[in-house]
């Protein structure tokens, strides 16, 4: 068991009523799975992405990750949690602008305060894996939406984490570039990371292994 | 980690150009306003502090009851060091006579130069440490030696040796110079000491012994006390030491004064010098404080403009913090970010401002009639840099980056974050802050040329209009002076001609043991006095209310007095034409007249009981001369030039206007109005610099609206009036709590001056009006810029 989701609540107080964006959510993840979150605007999908990532808190229910209590840890033990386990992949690339794509990918490195030959290996291995070693002195903004995202892909795998989050990693993509994203999920999974995406396309939902659907912020 | 921080801050200043240029050349102009404002209170609080023994050092002050109050000063008599050797001599390492700086004539063969100084006894070699290049420290033992300064060395001498060679002090006068020492500090109480003369020599010649007692206080004496000695202790030791002689002697006069002794230590000479009944209250220590504080609050300002732009930026860069925070950055790890982007943006700011201050240097020192360099080689300096940077980059960061660091990384990458009331909030509050003190600033400006100009235009009563002075320094001249009277006025630009003992603009000799019909016994009194020869009152236009003048018919006018209206309310005369005044010893003398009120000393100040006196011999100082209105001045200080050329032939002939000496009284003032109005301006700039930047993103922020306003109909003019509001009613605050700030500081400024402007309301109004202005016009740029702009353009880009 990778993640274990009980009875999570999430809400907004908005004019004197609970809004509630969670409605006791429950979903057991194991790891090697590929699951696809699907459901219409505001059915609470990013939120759930988010709690999930940790990013955001939730006001009820409990979250355990590879046994620690997640609803139960400081801003710092989170961080340290996730910054180990977890990557993240955005529909915006959310690449920094001012970074090159080299610098983009250290990024991550850094904050774990790795030592700078192991980081320039890691970094060296991932322009490789994801053939982007003639970009690497570019900034975001010289590169495609593809580009963008392989970079935002491989910036989230350099930590080797057990978990990808993907928020609809392919919405701001043509179909084609959409495509080959697609299958690179594909292959990681195989390689044995755990994803869970966002997903509005039945196509790209039926890359996973399994779907779940959410609708005002229920499960259905 | 720590280089790609600074590489993305980098890159962040290169890629925002017009940002990183406010937000740079704001912090810039502070950090160089703050630069130079710190090295002008460093050159105060080291003033006399290069002499080795400063502190140790103290000058002999002197309190007095004179007409109901104490005042103190430095002038003491010659008995008092000999006294304070004696009987407290175990204290003191050094007592030291001294006379007050002189400036005299020195003339060695045909090089002929007016050098300043004093003539003290030979202790003061050893006390002030002076570095002698030649000869040696105790030389000024003997009674016929002179030691010189370098500078004067070279003006006297040029390549010579000096030592052994004889200069002649004024006309008659040869010492023989026995050392040349190392000019002593530029910021320091001695240093105009460019020679000193023995003062036995003086003593001798003069006199003194025979002619001087307990009651002439024309001298100073320094003191140092024995190393490791209680400064204040031996200051209340010796409180009596003239007032036992005067018991002994039996002297009422002085009696009444009772005279107490007191050591004014050497580090507070310079700022704290004002005595009020007979304690060191203060004195420059105010104007330390004043510019210290216009340092700090410009900073501020500089400070608060990186805060607001940062913060009015962090929209953008809120992406940035969640994309971190997502990827792993810890609180700690943005704040550290952000704070040393900040810290990079101070030091780029901080070289920037250097160069101005070096480039402003120049202009300061003249505002500020110092010589302030920077101090390159001095390690204290770097130190204080190291300090002010950090202060800087502390202040200006702290802020944005622990606002920045603490968004949710959730809530901005899904872009639903608007912009925190709070820190609007703040931003708005910081303005507010920024336009108090600009305006105060400007209040202070207005106020402090108001009350120059107010005592200018101050009527005193008499006219110095035409009026030209000659300085006699030279006893042969004043027994010369009827004849070179009559010279003088064979010329028909010449008016007329009288000599004096002290000028118009400045009379500052007192006399007391007067007595009158109806003293009080116990009355101390003190009145100022004029002695002049016939035909003074009437060169200057004085107003005779009662009685007559002095006039060359009545030989008794020898032992006549004049007295001003003060002096007869002060000796409450109900009938003072033809009362009989006892002057001391000086014999009886006869109220002849009394004469209009006449602004005689600081034009600040009241006006003082005086004493007119004809005289004629010693005593005269100046020989004063009339220029006719309507004729050539060229010609008449031509011909009064030839006339003293004939009788004074070894002195250069130097002339001075009155009108020259009464500006002078307003250097001080008009030194200070101008150094705050430098700063106000200063203030004003970086508070536009501020308002410019934040207008823009108040402006960009409010796009869309504007191009939905403008489709719905809106006009140029109404849009420009709504973005313009908010800034407005923001220094409109701003004004609410400046002006009674305002009021506050400068009434309390202008109760230091007896004759002052009253603080009106135009000044407060005027105030205003310039901020607003300078509002309107820095944000009408950006927000008529944004008001012109095509709808459909600005909407299509959202």
């Amino acid at each position: 068991m990778l993640l274990q989701l009980n009875n999570i609540y999430k809400w907004v107080n908005s004019g004197g009523q609970r809004v509630f964006l969670l409605k006791d959510i429950n979903l057991n993840v194991n790891e090697g799975e590929f699951i696809s979150v699907m459901g219409p605007s505001g059915s609470g999908k990013s939120t759930l992405l988010n709690v999930i990532g940790m990013l955001d808190g939730f006001d009820e229910g409990e979250y355990n990750f590879l046994d620690e209590s997640v609803h139960n840890l400081k801003e710092k033990h989170r961080a340290t949690l996730y910054k180990q386990y977890i990557g993240f992949v955005f529909q915006a690339y959310h690449l920094i602008d001012e970074l090159t794509v080299y610098e983009n990918l250290e990024m991550p490195l850094l904050y774990k305060k790795m030592k700078g030959t192991e980081r320039k290996a890691l970094v060296a291995d991932a322009l490789d894996r994801f053939n982007i070693v003639g970009k690497k002195d570019l900034f975001p903004t010289q590169l495609s939406g593809g580009q963008q995202q392989l970079v935002g892909i491989a910036r989230a795998l350099i930590t080797n984490p057990k978990l990808i989050l993907a928020d609809e990693p392919t919405g701001n993509l043509n179909s084609k570039q959409g495509e080959e994203i697609m299958d690179l999920f594909k292959q990681l999974n195989q390689e044995g990371v755990t994803i869970i995406q966002v997903t509005h396309s039945e196509k790209n939902a039926a890359y996973g292994s399994r779907i779940v659907n959410l609708l005002d912020g229920r499960k259905v | 980690m720590f280089k790609t921080y600074v590489k993305a801050a980098w890159r962040n200043l290169i890629n925002k150009k017009w940002h990183s240029l406010l937000n740079i050349g704001g912090l810039a102009i502070g950090m160089a306003a703050t630069l130079l404002i710190g090295m002008w209170v460093y050159d105060e609080l080291s003033y006399n502090t290069q002499f080795k023994n400063h502190s140790t050092i103290a000058q002999v002050m002197q309190s007095q009851n004179l007409s109901d109050e104490i005042s103190t000063s430095s002038n003491v008599s010659w008995l008092l060091a000999p006294e304070l050797r004696n009987t407290y001599g175990d204290h003191f390492k050094h007592v030291v006579t001294a006379t007050f700086n002189q400036n005299i004539l020195f003339t060695v063969g045909d090089t002929q130069v007016r050098r300043r100084g004093n003539f003290m006894e030979a202790g003061v070699a050893d006390m002030l440490s002076l570095n002698m290049l030649l000869g040696d420290k105790d030389a000024l033992q003997d009674p016929n030696s002179i030691l010189i300064s370098k500078s004067t060395a070279e003006i006297l001498f040029g390549d010579e040796n000096p030592l052994e060679k004889d200069i002649q002090l004024g006309s008659r006068t040869f010492l023989k110079v026995a050392g040349v020492y190392e000019d002593l500090p530029e910021n320091s109480s001695f240093s105009n000491l460019t020679y000193i003369g023995s003062w036995k020599f003086l003593f001798d010649a003069q006199g003194y012994e025979e002619r001087l007692g307990w009651g002439n206080n024309w001298f100073q004496t320094f003191v140092q006390v024995q190393d490791g000695a209680d400064m204040a202790a031996v200051s209340a030791l010796i409180k009596d030491a003239k007032l036992d002689q005067i018991r002994i002697e039996d002297n009422p006069y002085i009696l009444n004064n009772k005279p107490a002794i007191q050591l004014h230590p050497m580090k507070k000479w310079r700022l704290y010098s004002k005595f009020e009944n007979g304690i060191a209250v203060g004195g420059r220590i105010d104007r330390v404080w004043l510019l210290g504080v216009i340092g700090f609050f410009i900073l501020l300002l500089a400070c608060i403009n990186f805060m607001n732009l940062s913060t009015a930026r962090s929209l953008k860069r809120a992406k940035e913090v969640g994309i971190r925070k997502t990827i792993g950055s810890i609180k700690r790890q943005l704040v550290l970010q952000f704070l040393s982007e900040s810290f990079l943006i101070v030091i780029v700011a901080f070289t920037i401002s250097m160069i101005l201050a070096l480039a402003g240097l120049s202009v300061f020192n003249e505002l500020t009639n110092k010589s302030i360099q920077i101090p390159w080689a001095d390690p204290l300096f770097w130190f204080a840099i190291v300090i002010f940077i950090a202060l800087t980059g502390f202040i200006s960061g702290s802020y944005p980056a622990f606002y920045l660091s603490s968004f949710n990384p959730a809530n901005v990458l899904k872009g639903t974050i608007t912009s925190k009331q709070g820190a609007s909030r703040l931003r708005k509050a910081l303005v507010v802050v920024q336009f108090t003190i600009s305006i105060m600033l400007i209040i202070g400006t207005i106020s402090i040329f108001r009350q120059v100009q107010h005592a200018k235009n101050r009527p005193l009563g008499y006219n110095k209009e035409g009026m030209l002075y000659v300085s006699m320094n030279n006893s042969d001249l004043i027994s010369k002076f009827e004849a070179i009277r009559e010279e003088l006025l064979t010329s028909p630009s010449i008016k007329d001609v009288a000599a004096s003992d002290v000028l118009a603009t400045g009379t500052f000799t007192t006399n007391s043991g007067f007595t009158w019909k109806g003293k009080d016994p116990n009355f101390s009194d003190e009145f100022n006095t004029l002695r002049a020869t016939h035909g003074y009152g009437d060169m200057i236009d004085w107003e005779i209310k009662e009685g007559r003048d002095f006039s060359r018919e009545f030989k008794s006018d020898s032992l006549a007095f004049i007295l001003n209206e003060t002096a007869v309310t002060y000796m409450g005369l109900e009938e003072p034409i033809g009362e009989y005044i006892q002057w001391g010893d000086n014999g009886k003398y006869k109220v002849i007249g009394v004469a209009k009120d006449m602004v005689t000393r600081s034009p600040y100040g009241s006006v003082a009981p005086m004493i007119f006196v004809l005289h004629y011999g010693n005593f005269l100082n100046f020989i004063n001369i009339k220029i006719k209105a309507n004729s050539n001045t060229q010609n008449a200080i031509a011909h009064i030039q030839g006339v003293f050329e004939k009788y004074n032939p070894q002195t250069p002939f130097s002339y001075s206007f009155l009108d020259e000496d009464f500006a002078e009284y307003f250097e001080e003032e008009v030194r200070t109005g101008k150094l705050v109005s430098f700063f106000a301006i200063l203030a004003i700039l970086i508070s536009c610099l501020g308002i410019f930047g934040l207008s823009a993103f108040v402006v960009e922020q409010r796009t869309k609206e504007i191009g939905v306003r403008k489709i719905l109909g809106a006009s140029v003019f109404s849009l420009w009036k709504m973005l313009s509001k908010d800034f407005l009613i923001l220094v409109g605050i701003s004004s609410g709590i400046a002006v009674p700030l305002g009021y506050h500081y400068m009434n309390q400024w202008i109760q230091d001056y007896t004759y002052s402007a009253t603080l009106s309301w135009w000044i407060f109004a005027a105030a205003i009006c310039i901020a607003l202005t300078i509002t309107i016009l820095t944000i009408s740029f950006q927000t008529i810029k944004a008001s012109i702009v095509n709808p459909v353009k600005s909407l299509r880009a959202e």
